[in-house]
């Protein structure tokens, strides 16, 4: 499904970030990736969104046999990929409600699909929303507009649920929730999981793991998956750090 | 009522010449292309002509009227040298009332009186313009407790040259509402001279550029805080593609004993072709102390994270700037009250 192969990336100045990334995802599992701070984990994410600010040295990124990389953002967002960022960006002015049916109907044209009509999205949204437990104070506003950490998480989740890729990449979805908050993202993401998707979690904490069982947990450090493990990796890495790892 | 006048023409004329052409280094004209203007005013005196319509009528308007001896702009002469025809209208006291002024020549003339507590909203439509020129003044008068909201929006013609020059005074508690949209591809001077004369008075101001081209848009505001617990708001946007350009000339004179006195100006530009420019100069002249004034002015690019954010999600990235910059804009009219104004610039807004 989604193939990483020797993915090398650098910022502006020439420091190479990623130093060769290899993953291999497959339909129906869930891979999280953890590591210290500074080892190149969002850079991943955005590497393979396109992200200007990061030119590719090498690599390949397939998603379904095409790469990636070949491709302009939003074609590479409509052919299945979602990437939910640590930070999600405010959009003051452009309402979230008109940018989710635009981001929906952006995939519909893409993909040869009628766009879809306000009642039709209407309905969609709400079923999503009442999923997430999130209020009408979120289609007036502006796109993350004055969100607290925790609702801007959950406005991820929510285009998520909507534009329904086939692989997401997911940034420290639970930093800046709380207990209750975290339970209903989870949710969320297994209500949205089905054996034909795959999702990418990056995470500093088992707790999230408490919630989305992982298939594969990996260790970035230093631009590369050093160490890869079923779950219980990760239990080992909550309890005792990184510091135990020996880079080959 | 409109009537023509020969010896306020031939004031107005007079006055012109004397003045001469403007110059780059004159501080009103320092950003505007002000080799175009000779063709225009150098011509014969349109006033010429006029002596018979104006003898007929019984014209009573005299040159202190438009203030034409002490009158610097040529911009706010223009209309009066080339004979406009003056648009008189009062606005009835306490009534509420909504119009649209479209002049029918070239140049076009308008003096209102917005009578006391009256509430008017007024949409300036683009003239009728047979030639290669527009110029239009306003003369407004706001009284006590009235308000006055005016707004153009409509893409304007595609003038080589197009001036406006409004005059508006403005009595207690009165409050203006000025409004506009620029967008089309010629060079415009928009020149307001405010007077806030009476206590509580409040001018807002809002602006939008957003121009293409060689397109060339000179907005000169000056705003005399004449009274104590005056307010006056200027905010202008810009987005500035290809080689079009927009200075932006606005002054503030606080005059001595008008306390409480509120005055911001903010300009923010984004500049989307390589040689797009804009020029922002503010002017504060404050003889009082106990006063809050600000100015401020940014200039960028699009923002690159909700560049990639929008993309990121599915959407073309030609339709993505264009949400971006309608969001940009869409700021500086949400805060209006809703009525005629606010609908009209949105929905031109929506079709940007």
């Amino acid at each position: 499904m989604l193939s990483i192969k020797n993915l090398k990336a650098s910022i502006e100045d020439g420091t190479q970030i990623l130093k060769g990334i290899n993953l291999e995802v497959k339909p129906g599992e869930v891979h999280a990736i953890m590591g210290p701070n500074g080892s190149g984990k969002s850079t991943l994410s955005k590497v393979i969104a396109g992200h200007p600010a990061y030119t590719v040295n090498d690599g390949v990124v397939e998603l379904d046999g095409k790469n990636l990389l070949d491709m302009e953002i939003c074609e590479r967002a409509n052919s299945g990929l979602f990437i939910s960022t640590q930070y999600p960006t405010e959009i003051p002015g452009v309402n979230n409600v008109e940018f989710l049916k635009m981001a929906l109907n952006s995939k519909r044209n893409f993909l040869g699909l009628p766009e879809m009509g306000d009642a039709d999205f209407k309905k969609l949204c709400e079923e999503k929303m009442q999923l997430l437990e999130m209020d009408d104070r979120y289609r007036d506003r502006g796109v993350n507009e004055g969100y607290s950490g925790g609702e801007k998480k959950r406005n991820e989740i929510l285009q998520m649920a909507i534009l329904d890729p086939k692989v997401s990449f997911l940034d420290e979805t639970d930093s800046g929730l709380d207990i209750d908050a975290l339970r209903i993202v989870a949710n969320g993401i297994n209500h949205i999981m089905s054996p034909e998707k795959a999702v990418i979690l990056v995470t500093h904490y088992q707790r999230l793991l408490d919630y989305i069982k992982p298939t594969y947990v990996h260790v970035l450090r230093h631009g590369k998956i050093i160490l890869s493990g079923g779950p219980e990796l990760a239990l080992k890495l909550e309890e005792q750090g990184y510091d135990w790892i020996e880079e080959k | 009522m409109s009537y023509n006048n020969t010896a306020l023409a031939q004031a107005a004329q007079a006055r012109i010449n004397a003045l001469g052409i403007p110059k780059r280094n004159n501080e009103l004209w320092s950003f505007f292309p002000v080799n175009k203007i000779p063709s225009v005013v150098s011509a014969e005196s349109a006033a010429n002509g006029t002596a018979d319509s104006a003898a007929a009528e019984g014209c009573t308007v005299e040159c202190a009227d438009f203030g034409i001896a002490a009158e610097t702009d040529i911009a706010a002469l223009l209309p009066i040298a080339k004979s406009a025809p003056i648009m008189k209208k009062d606005f009835a006291a306490g009534e509420t009332e909504m119009g649209l002024i479209k002049s029918r020549a070239d140049f076009g003339h308008s003096v209102f009186k917005i009578q006391k507590n009256a509430k008017v909203s007024l949409e300036i439509l683009d003239n009728k313009v047979e030639h290669e020129i527009a110029a239009e003044r306003f003369d407004i008068n706001v009284e006590e407790g009235a308000e006055l909201e005016i707004f153009f929006a409509n893409p304007a013609n595609e003038l080589p040259l197009q001036f406006r020059h409004f005059a508006i005074k403005q009595a207690a508690k009165s409050t203006v509402h000025f409004s506009n949209i620029l967008q089309d591809a010629g060079i415009g001077r928009i020149s307001i001279d405010v007077d806030l004369n009476g206590e509580g008075a409040n001018f807002d101001y809002r602006s939008l550029s957003v121009l293409k081209g060689t397109a060339s848009k000179h907005q000169r505001l000056t705003i005399r805080h004449n009274a104590p617990n005056t307010v006056s708001t200027q905010f202008a946007r810009n987005l500035l593609d290809e080689k079009s350009y927009v200075s932006y000339d606005g002054s503030v004179i606080v005059g001595n004993g008008c306390s409480q006195v509120n005055s911001s100006q903010l300009v923010n530009s984004i500049l989307l072709g390589d040689e797009s420019s804009v020029s922002v100069k503010p002017v504060l002249k404050i003889y009082h102390d106990d006063v809050e004034c600000t100015h401020g002015n940014t200039c960028g690019e699009l923002d690159a994270d909700q560049m990639f954010y929008l993309t990121s999600r599915g959407i073309p990235a030609e339709t993505a700037k264009k949400m971006l910059m309608k969001s940009f804009a869409k700021e500086l009219f949400l805060p209006l009250n809703d009525g005629p104004a606010k609908k009209r610039l949105l929905q031109v807004l929506a079709s940007l």
